[in-house]
């Protein structure tokens, strides 16, 4: 059997947003203190505003976990 | 891109899949279940399956959002954005999820403002930009997507956007696995622990299943070394006689889990005393409703809702699907009458629901070598 068209349509990409499988690691590029939100690059360096008020104070070239918009985690090197 | 190229790396993978290899015992079946829909998705994307011996079975959990969601609770929604003046939001996934007279997709076709986005503040934006129109965001997802529903939450109440309210479809990880734990048709030997839902809730929450149940839990990122990894201590605790939670997922997962993040939830929701799941029934204390604190921005409380309960359609096997008691090619209707393009259950609208994993990978029923 074919494979089928993906499920996802309204999505536009090959995961659930809801859930945000990836989580999609994001690198800091600009911070807005005040508003705590920063500008975004993700793996595929599209860009996004992204809510930081749960992993402040970021600095540019931080790597942001991104669920839905909202950083929930920073990623660290493995220890 | 790092943190994510380096755990593809396929080399690796397949000394994991040796070292899985080298721990199970010949005789012996494992049933290991991934509690997320998103390691559902990345097993089936990856084929992490294919890689291991014939007999660890994985068994897909309750772990995806939309899966979950009972046809009553898309009529409620459905019934809100059909009123006049109001522009209904939510994530693209539950357009799609059939309601009892259809999904909110079709209810946009028949002329209801429904927006999807892509996170809870691009509909805080709307209503910013619409002040004489009521928007209304349907909030679904676990611990990771409720805290960002409820910081928008907040920002909604600081900067007075009083054209803004929430359908409150949050749930809670614990509940269902407990429910799962007590159903008598189920046998595991483990679990992949979720890896985003515990960035926000820490490793504690899961401590009960070692403790009250006998069953190792490891908690693990979505990248195929990760769930391969994890796969690997699961079975190195089995084969030691450990049973504890062990985290595989430190790069992002700290044991306490994010205590901002928490906080701001336990301001805005609270626990509702049961909330239905879709094949699983009611669950006490698993869902999440907001706060008295917040109350004026609930849509359930803004509009009125039938709130009434409406039944699986008796074709569907997903309650079957989301307790691991079929495999998704098993249900009936599997590819024939469900497809992702019309489903009928909700383990098929999803990508991370498994029926739609399977279908879109092309997994189906095979035999393989037993080891």
């Amino acid at each position: 059997m074919s494979t089928p068209p993906t499920s996802d349509v309204a999505c536009g990409s090959q995961h659930c947003i809801t859930c945000g499988d990836v989580g999609d690691p994001s690198t800091v590029v600009a911070v807005d203190h005040d508003r705590e939100l920063a500008l975004c690059a993700g793996a595929d360096g599209e860009r996004s505003t992204v809510e930081i008020a749960l992993v402040a104070p970021v600095v540019p070239g931080d790597v942001l976990l991104v669920h839905a918009g909202t950083a929930i985690a920073r990623l660290e090197d493995q220890p | 891109m790092k943190f994510v190229d380096e755990f593809r790396d396929a080399e690796l993978g397949r000394a994991l899949a040796g070292e899985i290899l080298a721990q199970v015992q010949p005789g012996r079946h494992y049933k290991l279940m991934e509690v997320c829909g998103g390691h559902t998705h990345s097993i089936y994307k990856y084929g992490v399956d294919d890689l291991l011996p014939a007999n660890v079975e994985l068994v897909h959990g309750p772990g995806c959002p939309v899966c979950v969601i009972p046809m009553g609770r898309v009529d409620d929604g459905i019934a809100i954005a059909h009123r006049d003046g109001v522009i209904f939001t939510c994530f693209g996934d539950m357009m799609r999820v059939p309601g009892s007279n259809g999904s909110l997709l079709e209810a946009k076709a028949a002329g209801a403002d429904i927006r999807m986005v892509y996170s809870p503040l691009d509909a805080l934006r709307i209503a910013k930009q619409n002040p004489d129109r009521e928007v209304v965001f349907f909030a679904i997802g676990f611990e990771t997507t409720a805290p960002s529903t409820a910081l928008t939450l907040k920002r909604a109440r600081a900067e007075r956007v009083a054209n803004f309210s929430c359908m409150c479809s949050h749930v809670t990880i614990v509940p269902p696995l407990r429910a799962l734990l007590e159903s008598p048709d189920l046998r595991l030997d483990g679990f992949i622990g979720p890896g985003h839902v515990s960035t926000v809730v820490g490793a504690r929450p899961f401590e009960f299943i070692p403790a009250d149940y006998g069953r190792p839990v490891v908690i693990a990122g979505f990248e195929p070394l990760d769930i391969l990894q994890a796969i690997s201590m699961i079975l190195r605790q089995l084969q030691e006689g450990r049973c504890e939670v062990e985290n595989e997922y430190k790069r992002v997962v700290p044991y306490e889990g994010n205590l901002r993040a928490l906080e701001v939830m336990a301001e805005v929701f609270e626990l509702r005393p049961h909330f239905e799941w879709r094949g699983l029934g009611f669950i006490s204390h698993s869902g999440l409703k907001l706060s008295e604190a917040y109350a004026e921005l609930d849509a359930e409380q803004r509009f009125s809702v039938p709130g009434v309960r409406v039944a699986d359609p008796k074709a569907c096997q997903c309650g079957e699907v989301l307790k691991g008691v079929i495999k998704p090619w098993e249900c009936k209707v599997f590819g024939t009458a469900c497809t992702p393009e019309r489903p009928i259950g909700t383990c098929m609208v999803s990508s991370e629901g498994a029926c739609a994993a399977y279908y879109n990978f092309g997994r189906f029923a095979r035999e393989r070598e037993v080891v």
